[in-house]
Formats: C-alpha cells, sequence, structure tokens
C-alpha cells in the first residue's frame, strides 16, 4: 500500500481521531464571557512551571492553512485576530482583528443560538484598549485563545463544542467544495483538497508546519494543473492521514524516534490493540532502549534479551510474528516540505528477523560499554566533533533503511567511520562495530567476534602487530607518553602499512631491548605475540603490502582493537589472580 | 488478436513518481503503464497507432535509494518566450538559477528490470494502407536493431532505459516470487477529456507479475 493509505488506515484505527473537520492545536488561554459580552475571566491552560509552560493540546476546528494572506479561524486563533494585540511590532494587527470580527459577523449572521449571541455581543463591543484597561496578563500576547460560556466553562464546554457552533463550522468547512475527482487514496470520486492541511512535529522543519504533499512553485506542478489537482486527494483522506502524522508526531507519542535528521513514525497494524501496541514498544526498544526505560516491563525486557540472543519471534512471541503489520516513516524536512528518507512496511516478523541480522553483524567481544547502544549513538561516531548536527545528511535515512530491510548498508557510513577514525584516532567498540557490520553485510567476508589468533588476513594481522606494538612502547616507556605510535601512525599504518611497519619494527626492537632489562616475563610474553603473529604472515604474498583497501582498513581497525582489548583483559586477570 | 509483443527494459535507477509526492519524489514500486507505453511509443509509434499495455513482469528484486538534487523553482515561461520571439529580442528573458534553487530528494528504484507485455491497436486516424501487420512488423524491427525516436527513459529522463525484444518463441526470464498489493497505481493521464485527469487502478503483483486493466475495463477508477 502506499504511504498515505496507510496512513489513512492508521486514521480508522487511532482509538480518538478527532472528527473530520477538527484538530488538536495547542492552546494557550481560555477567555470566557458572561452573558452581555463582557469578559468573565481569563483562564491559563497552560502546563507546567515558569518558563516552561507548555501550552495544551485542546481540539479545536481545523486551522485555515495561512501563509502570507490575512485569514482568519473559526471560533478560535492568536491574540492578534481574536483580541487585536500583539508582544511584538505587529504591522497588519488592526487588519487581522478587523478581518477576524467580520468574517464572524458574517458567520453568525442570523443565528439564534443564545451561545453565539453572547459571542457576536463580545466581538461588537471589544476594542484592543480594553486589554489594558482589564489588565489582561501579558504572557497572553501572541497565544492561541479559545471562548467559552461562563455558565458553560465549568462543564468544560468551549463555544466551539456547543451543537450549533459545530453545526456552522461544518457547513462553513464543506461549502468550498470543488469539483470531485478520483480520489488516489481511496479510489473513489471525491472532492479534491486543494490544501492540505500541515504536518506539525518533525524536527527542523518550520514551526508553522510543513507540508508532505505541496505544490507552491511552478517547477512542481505538470499539465497545468494548480496545487491539489496534481494529485487528487479527497479532503477526508488528506484530512485523515494528516490527523494520523500529527497524532504520531506529538511529543510523547509512543510513535515517534529522531534519527539523525529523519523523524521517525512508526506504528502497527493488527487485530486487536495489545497486539499493536506490544509490537511498537519492541521496535522502539530495537532503535533507542533508553527512551522506553520508563515504560519497558520486565516481560518486554525478557522477550527484547531473547530477541537480541537470536531467538525467532515464532518462540518468542507468536502473536506478533504474523498478523502484525509494521509501518515505519522517516521524515526530514527541506523548508517548508518534508522529505521521505524511508517507508518500510512489512509484517513485524520480518523486521524482526532483519533487526537480529542488525545485531548479529554489529556484534563484538568485548562489547562496548552499553551492549546494545542506541542507534543515535552509533550515528554520533560518523560525526565531526561527535555531534549530532553534523551526521552526514542522508545516511540516518539510508541506513535506517538498510537496518530495516536487511539490503547492504550505504557505503557512506564506511568511508565516514574511517575519516573520522584518521582524525582523532578514536578506534572505539562502536566505530569498529560499524565498520564489521558494513564488511559482513556490504563486502560478504566474515569477520570475527572476538580475537581469532588463526585468521591470517593482511589487515587483521597488521592490525594486531600495530596494538602489539603499542603495548611494547606502553611497556617500555610507561604510560604518561605524550604521543604513542597510535596517535602519530594509526592512520598511515592502516592506510599505507609499507612506508610505516619497517619504522615502526626497528622502533619495537628498542623498546622490546629495554624491557628485557626489566621485567624477563613480560619481554618473553611480548616478544612470543609478536612472534605469533608474524609467524601467520607469508613473505611470498606481499604481508606489508604499499596500501589497503578499504576493507583492509576494516580488518585493520578490527585486529587492532581485539588485540588491545585482550591486554586489558589480561591486566584485569592476573589482578584478579593476585588478589 | 495476437499482434502483442513482450520488450524487457531495465536501466540502473528507475523514478515512476507517485503523484503525490512530486516535489520530493517517490517512485512507486513498480513501472507505471504509461510509463510502460512512453517507452514503446519511443520505440515505434504513428498516430494510427495506440499502445495498450496488458502485463509488467518485475525480475528484479524491489529496492529503493535516496538522492538529493539541486534543481530550480520555475519553468521555462512559455508566454514570455513567444512574446521575445515576436518582439525579436531577448531582453528579460533569463532565469537566473542561483537565486531559484529548490533542493529536492528523490527516492528512485535501484537496477530496476521489467518485461512489458503489451499490444497496439489502430484509431480513428488509421489510413487505407495501414494495418496491424505492418507495424508490428515495424515494431520488432526497430526493436530488434535497437531504433528509437528518442532514448526511451525509465519514468523520467535523466533514467535511460536499455530494451531489448523478447521473441515470440523465446522463453522470459523468471520474474521475482513475490506477491503484494501495490495499493492504487497511475493507470495513465486521460489526455483527451477535459482537465486532463488522473486515472487509477488497483495493482496487484502476483509472483511478480502485474495485469494491467484493458482501457475500458471498470476497475478503471475515473
Amino acid at each position: 500500500m502506499s504511504i498515505l493509505a496507510s496512513l489513512v488506515r492508521a486514521y480508522d484505527r487511532l482509538p480518538d481521531a478527532p472528527p473530520f473537520g477538527f484538530s488538536s492545536e495547542k492552546i494557550g488561554f481560555l477567555i470566557s464571557l458572561n452573558d452581555d459580552g463582557t469578559v468573565a475571566h481569563v483562564i491559563d491552560l497552560r502546563d507546567g512551571e515558569g518558563k516552561k509552560k507548555q501550552p495544551r493540546m485542546v481540539l479545536v476546528p481545523q486551522p485555515v492553512k495561512r501563509t502570507a494572506g490575512i485569514s482568519p479561524n473559526t471560533f478560535w486563533d492568536k491574540t492578534s485576530y481574536v483580541l487585536g494585540v500583539t508582544a511584538g511590532e505587529g504591522k497588519r494587527t488592526a487588519e487581522e482583528h478587523a478581518a477576524f470580527i467580520k468574517y464572524h459577523l458574517e458567520l453568525l449572521e442570523g443565528t439564534g443560538d443564545a451561545g453565539l449571541l453572547v459571542f457576536r455581543r463580545f466581538l461588537s463591543q471589544w476594542t484592543s484598549e480594553q486589554f489594558q484597561l482589564l489588565a489582561l496578563p501579558e504572557e497572553m500576547k501572541d497565544q492561541n485563545i479559545i471562548f467559552a460560556l461562563e455558565s458553560e466553562r465549568l462543564n468544560r464546554i468551549m463555544l466551539h463544542d456547543r451543537p450549533a457552533a459545530k453545526t456552522i463550522w461544518a457547513n462553513a468547512s464543506g461549502s468550498a467544495a470543488s469539483a470531485t475527482q478520483i480520489c488516489l487514496v481511496t479510489g473513489e470520486q471525491r472532492p479534491v483538497a486543494r490544501l492540505h492541511p500541515s504536518i506539525k512535529g518533525v524536527w527542523g522543519a518550520q514551526s508553522s508546519g510543513a507540508a508532505l504533499v505541496s505544490f507552491n512553485l511552478d517547477a512542481f506542478t505538470s499539465y497545468g494543473h494548480e496545487q491539489g489537482d496534481n494529485a487528487p486527494v479527497s479532503e477526508a483522506a488528506a484530512f485523515a492521514y494528516t490527523t494520523a502524522l500529527n497524532r504520531f508526531l506529538e511529543k510523547g507519542s509512543k510513535h515517534r524516534i529522531q534519527i539523525g535528521d529523519a523523524s521517525t513514525v512508526f506504528w502497527a497494524d493488527a487485530e486487536n490493540i495489545e497486539d499493536a501496541e506490544a509490537a511498537e514498544n519492541l521496535f522502539s526498544c530495537f532503535i533507542d532502549p533508553q527512551a522506553e526505560d520508563a515504560a519497558a516491563t520486565k516481560k518486554v525486557g525478557l522477550q527484547l534479551e531473547r530477541i537480541r540472543q537470536g531467538e525467532h519471534l515464532d518462540e518468542v512471541e507468536p502473536a506478533l510474528e504474523k498478523g502484525v503489520d509494521f509501518y515505519v516513516l522517516g521524515l526530514a524536512p527541506n523548508a517548508a516540505r518534508l522529505s521521505i528518507r524511508f517507508f518500510f512496511e512489512g509484517s513485524f516478523g520480518s523486521i524482526t528477523r532483519n533487526y537480529q541480522q542488525f545485531v548479529a553483524d554489529m556484534r563484538l567481544d568485548p562489547p562496548p560499554r552499553d551492549v546494545y547502544p542506541p542507534l543515535w549513538r552509533y550515528l554520533r561516531e560518523t560525526a565531526v566533533l561527535g555531534k549530532s548536527e553534523n551526521v552526514p545528511p542522508n545516511l540516518a535515512g539510508e541506513w535506517m533503511r538498510a537496518i530495516l530491510s536487511g539490503t547492504p548498508y550505504p557505503l557512506t557510513l564506511l568511508s565516514a567511520v574511517l575519516m573520522r577514525i584518521r582524525a582523532d584516532g578514536d578506534v572505539n567498540a562502536l566505530r569498529v562495530g560499524i565498520m564489521k557490520a558494513v564488511l559482513i553485510r556490504n563486502f560478504k567476508r566474515e569477520a570475527p567476534v572476538a580475537l581469532d589468533p588463526e585468521d591470517n588476513n593482511k589487515g587483521y594481522l597488521l592490525g594486531r602487530l600495530f596494538a602489539a606494538y603499542e603495548e611494547t612502547q606502553r611497556a617500555a616507556l610507561g604510560s604518561k607518553i605524550n604521543a604513542t605510535i597510535k596517535d602519530k601512525f594509526y592512520g598511515s599504518a592502516s592506510a599505507q602499512p609499507r612506508k610505516v611497519f619497517a619504522m615502526l619494527e626497528s622502533g619495537s626492537a628498542n623498546h622490546l631491548s629495554k624491557i628485557r632489562k626489566q621485567s624477563t616475563g613480560r619481554y618473553v610474553n611480548l616478544d612470543r605475540l609478536i612472534t605469533g603473529i608474524m609467524e601467520k604472515m607469508n613473505p611470498a604474498d606481499d604481508p606489508f603490502p604499499a596500501s589497503f583497501s578499504a576493507e583492509e582498513q576494516v580488518l585493520f581497525g578490527l585486529g587492532y582493537y581485539h588485540q588491545r582489548n585482550e591486554f586489558f583483559k589480561k591486566t584485569t586477570e592476573t589482578t584478579e589472580a593476585a588478589q | 488478436m495476437s499482434y502483442g509483443i513482450r520488450l524487457k527494459v531495465w536501466g540502473d535507477y528507475g523514478c515512476f513518481t507517485r503523484p503525490e509526492m512530486k516535489v520530493e519524489r517517490f517512485s512507486y514500486d513498480v513501472i507505471t503503464p504509461s510509463a510502460a507505453r512512453g517507452i514503446l511509443d519511443a520505440i515505434h509509434w504513428k498516430p494510427s497507432i495506440i499502445w495498450v499495455v496488458d502485463a509488467i513482469h518485475v525480475l528484479e528484486p524491489i529496492r529503493f535509494q535516496s538522492i538529493r538534487r539541486n534543481e530550480v523553482g520555475s519553468k521555462a515561461p512559455a508566454g514570455k518566450i513567444k512574446s521575445a520571439m515576436k518582439r525579436g529580442d531577448l531582453g528579460g528573458l533569463q532565469l537566473l538559477v542561483d537565486e531559484d534553487r529548490q533542493q529536492r530528494a528523490s527516492t528512485v528504484l535501484v537496477k530496476p528490470a521489467y518485461i512489458i507485455e503489451a499490444h497496439f491497436e489502430m484509431t480513428a486516424k488509421a489510413g487505407a494502407d495501414d494495418n496491424e501487420g505492418k507495424h508490428l512488423d515495424i515494431f520488432n524491427r526497430r526493436a530488434a536493431k535497437g531504433q528509437c525516436f528518442h532514448q526511451p527513459c525509465l519514468g523520467t529522463r535523466e533514467f535511460a532505459a536499455s530494451f531489448e525484444l523478447i521473441t515470440p518463441d523465446a522463453e522470459l526470464p523468471q520474474a521475482i516470487s513475490e506477491s503484494r498489493d501495490l495499493g492504487f497505481m497511475l493507470w495513465d493521464i486521460d489526455h483527451q477529456a477535459k482537465d486532463r485527469p488522473s486515472l487509477f487502478f488497483r495493482a496487484m503483483m502476483e509472483n511478480g507479475i502485474v495485469r494491467v486493466p484493458p482501457p475500458d475495463s471498470p476497475e478503471i477508477r475515473r
């Protein structure tokens, strides 16, 4: 199914979906009106304390899409429209306020409903000076305001909840009926949406919302169509998919996760809600275990462990294997538009299998500090200075797609990590894990998880040798050296070994002779290790090539990592043995 | 009427843009019947025939890749160009690319390969000496030689398509064994009708083969 079709289906299954024509918006204040149209109270609807006050999400008539024009919303809006005041300069506040009043007086022409008549009286007698006269709070300026009758306020009935108001709104929004066309989402003849509602909540996009489907410039239109006619989507379908997407993108919904620059939403489609929620919980733990820490129950933790060890989902939780369709959509901002980084649809069983493949690819012994780090921590290893905003732009999306669908990883991953290692010399478990995974999946090479003394691949052996030389230097000169051979030579040793290893060998000979005079046992072990590594090299086979390919550089890093951690393991073992 | 042909097309990339994702292009999973018709039109077409696509075989697994390109936001203004031609002077006719940049991402298909099964029908513009056999022969000859009016493309012009005729007695390459519901796909655009509406059909891929409904079928939503 297409992206929009699956979102429309998700809307149908949302438990508390806003009805057609309504949407949840951030509302700051409520003004309650006396029967004669004067202001009774002003209530702050925001949650939180002090500076962190967040406006509350309230179901209101759907806002109009405003870009540069003046067009008021129905029964609510920001203060420049509703009250005629703003915090800043406000070049056209007066016109906006006038437009709001005019629109509503026309809309409410001839209404008999008591509440709406109160609203009319309010509009007729309100002037922007009253804001100061009534000493309304300053922080109210530029917030969104809704209205209620004082008599109904305590019953939590807002002005737009009144049945008469709902009827008027339904008529108003339905009157702009455009010609009907076949909707490409539902396949039926329906009125076509000219502009689609905005999607809010994508990281990095405009705060007023971005559009997934938009045709605002000439180059985007075809066959002389304008705006929504380029892609006929019915109003109902447009409302459904944007509402579902906005709901999923809300802060604190259990359906979103941020991966690099891609705001990722995911949702499950199953016969019953528990299965769907279980699948969604598991998925968010695959990507970012910490995010769900508070909600992760023991049960989910146990299931996760078993899945990571490679058990088939059928045995861990058979209900999730079949019958749960899973969708993942990655959205990235591009000015006022949203670009789709990836879209995955499939059974939850196939996602789990691909995740298990990914975990197996990344497995290393010794593992990184937290054995299954979240994806963003891996991505940070590819970024300059380790900052999330420096992650190469398309990388997160492409990697996510590869993980979800089990296809080869993007090679940018490998080149980015190799560059970072050359730049800052940090060969840590996360980076080595990434490189190993790319080697296994893209280059179809076998790479050892833990130290493999029998492996005689050139890159692997030279990596181990380099680690041995570094340890020799450390044993001879102590740990307080300013620049070890790793700091100076890692980059050239891994890329152009022939230049460097002769010098390193002669240097290590000196170090070894010093160690022999200090501690014979240490000397014997190190010498045995170095000869053991060299034994595996075959002189006829060019053991010190002039340059290494990317794959061999990866194996170099892997060998270095394994061998170096052997030394740490040994020291802890000897301290334990000593105790 | 066995005036059908089978053509294998393949390329490095393909982008059969979904109409709703036109700006940040997102491709359909398989080639659309209109794109297939476009490839056939590129090889041989005359006003007296019209190509009708019958089926599409998908030969390679469906894989996507995302690329970003710097493009521009406006089209060449036809009206202004016409008036410049009449005037005989180029003043004011320009597109300053650096002021009009739009960066657009495209999600394209990687290494697509299809077999197009199609046939053609004669139209009202067929003359006295136009017959099906003649056009079929012309098409077969041109396709075998690799002749075309313009290079056929896989969705957008920058993704060129290579083609190869499959003779009636040759064996068809094996399609992928996937079966999926591809949702509503564009069947074609009705250029004859007012406002050029798009026509959609529900595409089902069974064992790698998508059956395309004929033009007067009720399956096509119009």
